[in-house]
């Protein structure tokens, strides 16, 4: 089969989104088809600008390339996941966050504080509930965003989990003095969240961040809180890391700390799992609290500063428990058979 | 942090599925080229089908529609457009650097080639085609052309002019010469517009017993057949090689072993060939319609440029074939030439970012 793989993406920006796209494109051509990847550039603010690309989506043409049938795209992102076909299949990462479950968030929320951002919110819900059911089947990244989808659009759809890139690579090392959060540092992910919590440890906790911030002016913020805080010797910024550094540092941690917004699924604590470490996350984080068993594989802690430095001080406070969680964690991965070949399978059947 | 980057440029471009040319291939020099400056670069490819003729007006207006202009935020300092309809999508700080318009709306209108004139709103796309050009390619700050070539088309249909901004071709630093051999050597891809066939009954009617090697995919299956039937004709057979596709290890193996380069396209807009043939110090013939390589050969001191029928090309191959001498100093000038021209990634990018 020939297969079009259509996301939308932000220039300059690399995240989870580009490398489930490279790892589905992979996983495709592995099991003897051809597959190619589509980005469409995607910028949401001003609103108005949202349903303009919506627009240019639905007027491209990907149903052949010099006369020869496309057989299958698979959309991923809104709004490239428009982009019409005949045998289309959608595997949802997300919808437009902030025209949903966003909409109201004092932090992540954006649509809202514009005079037209109720108008253009409207018209993504209506696109979304007339235009996703042209495809042939709709899947997810996970439980977490088919409840959504079910939710606000009325649409049923299956989640269908994928391993982390480079599953191989992640290993169990020996437990250092720090724990670790691997993620892009934008207020979602909540870096904020752990710098407050790390203020009120009782136990000489140390976190160490990796990843770039999407916007430099959020990672100011993160450094300007730690500066006030008087965190110098408890926070340290790894900045962006290649995986196998990201392997070592997660093999040498205590644990992972991964406490963002309604994640749509988090590949960091798949991560952690196969790196056999205990997980700390909260009771609103989405996507992670499909895997993290609390009390057995990590720790769901409120999303409060009091109750995330609580979890970290017990993880710090008892090795031995942590080692056992983490343990427990490599386990249920293993349990939930994810895989790319049943990816494959369902997407293209 | 984006600062420390240099400038965050993309590059506008147009991509048909599962088809890799010659515009990937630049398109992928120029932002390794960007990159290697020190700029942050990516490229923006958007999907292009140009058939029925009203998808090419709904990709227009989908390129209009889009807005690079920043990313989060952060402005985006420069885009750079390359291929039609892509380089008519908006930003303030736009360069547009053509490889083509959309050559069946202007030199290739009713041409055998063309699948856009017998639609019948061929002849609106065409008009909207063409005032879409003329009103929005000045917009961008500077226009520059892949070759003089495309940039005279541009000024002949559009009147808006373009300056010529050469690039080398991929891996320009590993071509190199070797003693010329008994071959004449025409890498191309098999396919009419680049015209394997006036070569093969050029053969027919040499006074020498010229060979050729042919190498590269064929694309177009009843050309392929046209010319296989050709090169068995009684007196070619065992005068010509058929290589297929090759390695560019192998290629540049190729040019280095080869008495001259063949390279008679129809109106090529610029023509790896002809400069990748200069690289390994060979003589490029070449056919007085044939564009591109035209702003490279020139005739009689860095090859031949002649009629674009068999017999002229009979003439000129029978030419190097029976003089080795001169064809290693046209050869030799071919180098030379490559060189005063300052084909190279700095330049470019100097210009561009200008």
């Amino acid at each position: 089969m020939r297969v079009l793989i259509l996301t939308s993406g932000v220039p300059f920006t690399r995240g989870g989104a580009e490398i489930l796209a490279e790892s589905l494109r992979d996983a495709v051509c592995a099991a003897g088809h051809q597959a190619e990847i589509v980005t469409l550039p995607f910028q949401s603010c001003p609103p108005s600008r949202v349903p303009e690309q919506m627009l240019a989506c639905r007027l491209l043409d990907v149903t052949e390339s010099c006369g020869m049938r496309i057989d299958r795209v698979i959309g991923l992102k809104f709004p490239a996941y428009l982009v019409p076909h005949p045998n289309k299949v959608i595997w949802m990462l997300h919808q437009h966050r902030t025209a949903y479950e966003f909409w109201d968030h004092p932090a992540a929320g954006d649509l809202i504080h514009y005079p037209d951002g109720q108008v253009v919110r409207e018209a993504i819900h209506r696109a979304d509930c007339t235009l996703l059911p042209e495809a042939k089947a709709i899947y997810t990244l996970s439980r977490n965003v088919s409840d959504r989808l079910r939710r606000c659009s009325g649409i049923d759809a299956e989640p269908l989990y994928n391993p982390p890139a480079n599953a191989l690579l992640f290993h169990n090392g020996p437990a250092g003095d720090y724990l670790f959060f691997p993620s892009r540092i934008n207020s979602v992910k909540r870096q904020w969240l752990v710098i407050q919590a790390l203020a009120l440890c009782r136990e000489p906790v140390r976190v160490y961040f990796a990843g770039e911030a999407d916007n430099p002016a959020q990672q100011a913020e993160c450094a300007k809180a730690q500066r006030e805080l008087g965190l110098t010797n408890q926070v340290t910024w790894l900045g962006v890391v290649s995986e196998e550094q990201k392997c070592e540092w997660y093999a040498n941690s205590l644990g992972v700390v991964f406490p963002p917004l309604d994640e749509d699924y988090g590949y960091v604590t798949l991560e952690a799992m196969l790196s056999s470490k205990p997980v700390i996350t909260c009771a609103d984080s989405g996507g992670p609290l499909e895997f993290v068993v609390h009390q057995h594989t990590g720790l769901v802690a409120d999303a409060s500063p009091q109750s995330l430095a609580g979890a970290m001080d017990a993880l710090w406070a008892d090795r031995r428990r942590a080692a056992a969680l983490g343990e427990a964690g490599r386990e249920r991965y293993l349990d939930l058979k994810i895989s790319w070949e049943n990816v494959v399978d369902k997407l293209l059947c | 942090m984006a600062q420390n980057h240099g400038l965050r440029i993309l590059i506008a471009t147009v991509r048909v599925p599962f088809v890799n040319g010659g515009a990937e291939i630049h398109a992928a020099g120029l932002c390794r080229a960007l990159r290697e400056a020190g700029h942050q670069a990516e490229t923006i490819a958007i999907p292009f089908k140009w058939y029925p003729p009203e998808r090419i007006l709904d990709q227009m207006l989908a390129c209009r529609l889009l807005d690079l202009s920043e990313t989060v935020g952060v402005a985006v300092d420069r885009l750079i457009g390359l291929k039609f309809p892509a380089y008519l999508i908006p930003h303030p700080r736009k360069v547009i650097w053509l490889l083509h318009q959309h050559r069946q709306a202007y030199d290739l209108w009713q041409h055998p080639l063309s699948d856009l004139h017998p639609y019948p709103n061929g002849d609106d796309v065409r008009a909207a085609i063409h005032r879409a050009d003329r009103e929005l390619i000045p917009q961008a700050l500077r226009v520059f052309a892949n070759s003089r070539n495309v940039a005279g088309r541009l000024q002949t249909f559009c009147g808006v002019q373009a300056a010529p901004l050469y690039h080398p071709p991929q891996d320009a630093a590993r071509f190199y010469a070797r003693p010329a051999e008994d071959f004449l050597y025409f890498p191309s891809r098999i396919n009419p517009s680049k015209r394997q066939d006036i070569v093969l009954e050029g053969l027919l009617q040499t006074r020498s017993q010229v060979k050729v090697y042919f190498s590269g995919p064929a694309d177009e299956p009843a050309f392929e057949r046209k010319c296989v039937a050709l090169a068995q004709k009684k007196g070619c057979a065992d005068r010509v090689q058929w290589l297929g596709p090759v390695s560019e290890e192998k290629k540049r193996d190729l040019y280095a072993r080869s008495l001259g380069v063949l390279f008679p396209p129809v109106d090529e807009d610029y023509g790896y060939i002809t400069l990748e043939a200069m690289l390994a110090h060979k003589p490029v013939i070449t056919c007085t319609d044939s564009g591109g390589p035209l702003e490279f050969v020139v005739n009689r001191e860095t090859g031949l440029v002649c009629e674009p029928a068999p017999q002229a090309l009979a003439a000129a191959m029978d030419e190097l074939w029976e003089d080795r001498e001169l064809a290693r100093r046209w050869g030799e000038a071919g180098r030379a030439r490559y060189s005063d021209l300052r084909i190279d990634w700095a330049t470019v990018l100097e210009k561009l970012l200008a």
